[in-house]
């Protein structure tokens, strides 16, 4: 019985929170500064933060009244693409062929990745394979002494020199 | 064949995107292509004459474009609440449409161009503007035009050609009142 009744005030609490999370949205502010760095001028081709024409100042006060009446960061944009087109909006929306703004750079490191991905192996291969090459070059048998004489009998006498009697 | 191929391409990439630079400069400029058509003694015709433009002074959000006064004269200008010159020039651009008017043969036609709707709309109130107003929201149909400058205007015969261009501020009203009764012969 006392499940049950968590159960309920869990799920009481979830459908509230549901209910409860557009509106505090809806009601969430934005300021002048943050819509500033995320819109253009559009007459001067720069951010609106750098521009100081009479355009640009025209459109400053124009999204001061809107933060000043409460809108929210996207109503706001909206109004300014209403206003201006969406040439407005520092970055381009995510949809139709501005989507390509998104997906080329994630497109050209994912290419660049499988292309290291694809090569990296053969690289190596390649590699031990000269590697290889190389040390059959020095003893193609295989069986030859790696040292000379003179070495192997230096070597024989370093070692006697530190054999333990 | 390996060793040249990576070379190859690395040389394939920089002038691919050498020649994306070389295009997106050249695309910058306004095109003049009808001043240059005029020159040579053509009337070219006006560019965007029935794409469907907003009506500045209409709450109704209604749409109109240029064909809309075909058969009649249009003096099409540019400009915005926030060119200083437009405020100068508006003078010479009402007395035309007043001169329009009472012959009966056209009218003047503003273009607002990049402009808040409400600055314009006090704009038009401030400059007494008896003509109607389109709005050119993002300057794509001023682009079309080769404007990127204002104020800028452009005389259109009855069949919608460009007769004369004025880049820059009309300080004369007889070039103006000479233009519109050239293209009102044809």
């Amino acid at each position: 019985m006392r499940r049950t009744l968590a159960g309920a005030a869990v799920l009481a609490a979830t459908a509230a929170l549901l209910v409860a999370a557009p509106a505090l949205a809806v009601t969430e502010r934005t300021s002048f500064i943050a819509i500033e760095q995320q819109v253009m001028c559009v007459t001067c081709g720069i951010p609106l933060a750098e521009a100081d024409s009479v355009a640009a100042q025209q459109e400053k006060a124009y999204i001061q009244r809107l933060v000043n009446a409460g809108e929210t960061a996207a109503k706001i944009k909206s109004q300014l693409v209403t206003e201006f087109g969406a040439s407005v909006l520092a970055l381009p929306p995510d949809s139709g062929f501005n989507v390509a703004f998104y997906l080329v750079p994630i497109a050209a490191v994912l290419a660049a990745l499988a292309t290291v991905a694809l090569l990296l192996p053969r690289w190596r291969r390649n590699r031990r394979a000269a590697v290889g090459a190389a040390a059959r070059g020095a003893d193609p048998d295989g069986d030859a002494d790696p040292l000379s004489a003179a070495d192997s009998a230096r070597l024989d006498e370093d070692l006697a020199r530190f054999d333990p009697r | 064949m390996r060793r040249k191929l990576v070379p190859a391409i690395v040389v394939v990439v920089a002038a691919a995107v050498l020649a994306l630079l070389v295009y997106g400069l050249t695309q910058q400029g306004a095109s003049r292509a009808l001043d240059e058509a005029l020159a040579t003694g053509h009337r070219p015709p006006a560019p965007e004459a029935t794409r469907p433009l907003p009506v500045l002074d209409r709450v109704d959000r209604s749409q109109e474009s240029l064909s809309h006064w075909r058969g009649r004269v249009v003096v099409l200008n540019f400009w915005a609440s926030w060119c200083d010159t437009c405020t100068a020039e508006s003078a010479v651009i009402e007395r035309a449409q007043r001169l329009l008017a009472s012959s009966g043969d056209g009218t003047v036609v503003g273009i607002d161009y990049k402009d808040l709707s409400s600055s314009a709309q006090q704009f038009i109130d401030a400059h007494g503007m008896s003509y109607p107003n389109l709005r050119d929201i993002d300057g794509s149909f001023a682009a079309a035009y080769g404007t990127d400058a204002l104020p800028e205007t452009f005389v259109l015969n009855r069949d919608l050609h460009v007769v004369a261009i004025s880049r820059g501020e009309i300080t004369r009203q007889s070039w103006l009142t000479y233009w519109i009764r050239q293209a009102a012969r044809v």
